[in-house]
């Protein structure tokens, strides 16, 4: 797929610089162009792979933004998008729209900037393009509290309605121990960049001899029409020496080429990868669709095997729509399986955080409604004998 | 946050010149040049050390009921001259670069004439000027301060939180414990020298300028930096959760009074033999860190910071209240970024929500790289109960009623009830 790429926010803008990096280790060509957009100056300064010039700075003339950020206040993030638009819709110009496939907008949730300016600019893609525009949004986790949720639950319903499809990522499913602020979240973009650019990119490669069973763009499109929710699973595989002949790990010693046994592998590989760590956990018999690839070298990836891993997933998945192929990667050091389950209705975390933002907006609302009060009961005595200076 | 800084009165210029002195010395940048003090009283600013001269603006003196020693706490006077002197204070204001900076900040104490009802009156003019915040920090009187000092702060306390956007309290009362200065030593110097109120402790020189508020004013100065000051020190490395001026901005939203905590964790390291030299760039992670000897960071970390966070919560605060009762708090951890527990940071913000019992709470990091150190700063934004000021409001309404019963039989004006004013530490 050829894809424009768009960050909003801190957290937007991270997955995007990470998508950039691994597609270019990898030789990979998926994010034709590239746009982060963020009301904090400092956020923007971040990004190693995204050129200067395709940085956004919103709301910098916003009172309560001015290049600082908006404080995770989801309103004041889509007010500034919605007063920059104009700034906004001129970078989106330079997108080259008969060079993509789809757009995909990535934000954390959680924040204000990507949370509220996040939906505005998927509203003005949407009036723009006729192309798919996809959401990859970032829940908070439970520990970051009331408020994130509450930005979450409600920016959620923004984009699940926008967007075409929306790839969900928990970060609380992602959290792991021992972590410093340094190395911060580096660790989780990382992976969901992997799983990411792997699915996405099917297809991408300027390869003369096409694989009869490649996947191309239309595959994920068709499988990402469904809308509502998605979640992705992905397991690798080494399967190069450092010299780079083919590990005879994966074809054991003294086996032949034997299809049945790769056939084995390849399944195995594919229930590790909807077995693993989900973007977002959910129940995998609740997709509505699925898809199957394949990624590394042709060789390597039999075709009974990517058939009867189809098979598996049609009862695992509980749904016939699903597309299964393969990715040919010829000098890659790994083989690797992504699955995409699209419009999951069973994510309990997505009920957990719509729990905690209800529990938060009554909380807000409670002190909101006595704040004027409690003020005045603090700075004046019981009897109000005293008068202020002025 | 870039903020304009405005002392009024003898306690608020004496705490600005201190955050100004803070500024340059830790190179994390508050106001950037953009201060500002004013007095009825020449000789206070005169004392000061790091507001440039030029900076120093001396107004109502000219009044005919202005002595040497100001308005002794008279705040309807203070509010009377500053009305009159108001183009003198807008004069002033022409001096800073309001455009530069987020939001103004006005330094006072509360129970004097001219903090307390001059202070009110430029922050109204503040208010009226700019369309950023406009902030004070507000100086609570200590026990042993006259009931005309204590009924002027809560007078004026009233006219601070309608007018300002936020009102940061600093107790007196609940920091002078904290002071080495000699109290039993000045006071009976104080009453050696009858009555005059710059004793000098007996252990010092004769010219020992030294103020028993000094040591007041550092600690006032080192809270309200490290909040106002946080992600301004001009560094390389960029915080993964940033504090930005805008969730400083939010948190103060809610109007009110407030108040700050701090707590510092020493790291330490293990020994190598060149701890604290640079790194040069070519020097491999592994071999550098063997050198130079590495923060201490393992699991218990996570432990290590949520009690951070909870001591600085814990701590004493700026102003002592329930903590229950915020509305918005905001927390930063400043240190180095590979010694800051994630799990630990994401513990404490959560421990914070249940304490504070709000939602709303912004929690980020300041990175720096080179501190052997970890600082939680805490703000709890629009705390309602606060004990501390229910005490001192009753102890007004009493001096009211008071001077109720002496104006009823005798003509007493109030500028008259002057002779203890003055504190006695
Ligand atoms: N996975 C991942 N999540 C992140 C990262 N940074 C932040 N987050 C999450 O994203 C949410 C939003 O944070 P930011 O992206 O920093 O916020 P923002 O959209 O820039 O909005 P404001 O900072 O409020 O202006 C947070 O609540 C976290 O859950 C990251 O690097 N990786
Ligand atoms: N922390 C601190 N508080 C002070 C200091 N000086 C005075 N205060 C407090 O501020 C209050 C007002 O005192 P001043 O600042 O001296 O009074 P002023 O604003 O100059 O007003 P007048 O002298 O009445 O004109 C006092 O009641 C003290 O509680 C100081 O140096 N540091
Ligand atoms: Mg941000
Ligand atoms: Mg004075």
């Amino acid at each position: 797929m050829k894809l424009a790429t768009i960050g909003v926010g801190n957290a937007g803008s991270k997955i995007i610089d990470r998508m950039l990096e691994f597609e270019q280790e990898t030789g990979r060509n998926l994010c034709r162009h590239v746009l982060v957009i963020n009301s904090a100056r400092t956020d923007l300064a971040k990004p190693d792979y995204v050129p200067e010039d395709r940085r956004v700075l919103i709301g910098d003339t916003h009172q309560k933004a001015k290049g600082h950020g908006v404080g995770g206040d989801v309103e004041v993030g889509a007010e500034v998008a919605k007063h920059d638009i104009d700034e906004i819709r001129r970078a989106f110009d330079d997108i080259d729209i008969h060079e993509v496939d789809a757009i995909l907008v990535g934000a954390g949730l959680g924040g204000g900037t990507g949370s509220g300016a996040g939906p505005v600019v998927i509203d003005e893609l949407q009036k723009m393009y006729d192309e798919p525009v996809y959401g990859l949004g970032i829940l908070p986790g439970e520990y970051e509290g009331g408020r994130p949720a509450l930005n979450a639950a409600r920016s959620l319903q923004s984009f699940v309605q926008k967007v075409d499809n929306f790839v969900a990522f928990d970060n609380d499913a992602w959290r792991s121990r021992g972590q410093t602020i340094e190395e911060g979240y580096e660790q989780m973009n990382r992976e969901l960049a992997i799983r990411l650019v792997t699915l996405l990119a099917a297809g991408e490669i300027d390869e003369t001899e096409v694989a009869e069973n490649a996947m191309d763009s239309s595959d994920i499109m068709r499988t990402l029409d469904t809308g509502g929710v998605s979640s992705i699973g992905y397991a690798s595989t080494t399967v190069r020496t450092e010299g780079g002949g083919l590990l005879d790990r994966f074809r054991d010693e003294g086996e032949a080429l034997d299809e049945s046994t790769d056939a084995a592998k390849i399944k195995g590989l594919v229930r590790r990868a909807v077995n693993s760590r989900l973007t977002i956990p959910c129940t995998v018999s609740s997709a509505d669709r699925a898809l199957i690839i394949l990624s590394g070298p042709s060789e390597l990836i039999s075709r009974k095997g990517i058939e009867s891993a189809r098979q598996w997933l049609e009862t695992e998945a509980d749904t016939v729509d699903i597309l299964a192929g393969d990715d040919p990667r010829p000098n890659s050091p790994e083989l690797a399986a992504v699955v995409l389950l699209s419009n999951v209705t069973e994510t309990p975390r997505v009920d957990e955080i719509q729990n905690q933002a209800v529990d938060a907006q009554d909380k807000i609302a409670e002190l909101e409604a006595v704040r004027e009060e409690e003020i005045n009961d603090l700075i004046t005595d019981d009897d109000d004998e005293l008068d202020p200076v002025v | 946050m870039k903020l304009a800084l405005i002392g009024v009165g003898r306690g608020g210029s004496r705490v600005v010149d201190r955050l100004v002195d803070r500024e340059s010395a830790t190179g994390r940048t508050l106001c950037d040049g953009n201060a500002l003090v004013f007095d009825t009283t020449e000789t206070t600013l005169e004392a000061l050390e790091f507001v440039p001269e030029e900076r120093r603006s001396v107004f109502g003196d000219i009044h005919p009921n202005v002595g040497d020693d100001g308005l002794e706490g008279d705040p309807d006077l203070g509010a009377e001259v500053a009305r009159e002197d108001v183009e003198e204070i807008r004069r002033a204001f022409d001096d800073l670069a309001f455009t530069d900076v987020d939001a103004a900040l006005v330094v006072a104490g509360l129970g004097g004439g001219t903090g307390g009802g001059a202070g009110a009156i430029v922050l109204e003019e503040l208010q009226t000027m700019l369309e950023k915040p406009v902030y004070a920090v507000g100086l609570l009187p200590t026990d042993d301060e006259s009931d005309r000092r204590i009924h002027t702060a809560m007078r004026s306390l009233q006219s601070f939180v309608t007018i300002a956007d936020n009102v940061v309290c600093f107790d007196n009362e609940s920091w002078r414990s904290t002071v080495t200065y000699d109290e039993h030593a000045a006071t009976e110097s104080a009453d050696d020298q009858d009555g005059d109120d710059t004793a000098v402790d007996d252990d010092r020189d004769e010219d020992d300028t030294s103020d028993p508020y000094d040591e007041i004013d550092d600690a006032a100065a080192r809270h309200v930096h490290s909040l106002f000051g946080a992600n301004e020190l001009e560094s390389t490395t960029l915080a993964e959760n940033r504090i930005d001026a805008s969730d400083i901005a939010r948190t103060l939203e809610t109007g009110g009074v407030s108040t700050i905590g701090q707590a510092t964790l020493e790291l330490e390291r293990t020994d190598g033999p060149l701890p604290w030299l640079p790194r040069p760039s070519w020097l491999p992670d592994a071999l550098a860190r063997r050198l130079q000897g590495e923060i201490e960071n393992n699991q218990t970390d996570a432990a290590a910071i949520k009690r951070l966070v909870r001591s600085a919560v814990e701590s004493r605060l700026t102003l002592p209240c329930d903590v229950a009762s915020t509305h918005r708090a905001l927390v930063v951890l400043s240190g180095p970024p590979a010694a800051v527990s994630r799990k630990g940071f994401e513990s404490a913000r959560y421990w914070l929500e249940q304490e504070t019992d709000t939602v709303e709470i912004l929690a980020g990091d300041e990175p720096l790289t080179r501190s052997s150190t970890i600082t939680a700063t805490v703000l709890l934004s629009n705390v309602t109960t606060v004990p501390r000021i229910d005490d001192l409001q009753a102890r007004a309404v009493a001096a009211e009623r008071e001077r109720e019963g002496d104006d009823a039989g005798t003509a007493a004006t109030p500028a008259d009830a002057g002779t203890n004013e003055e504190f006695i530490w």
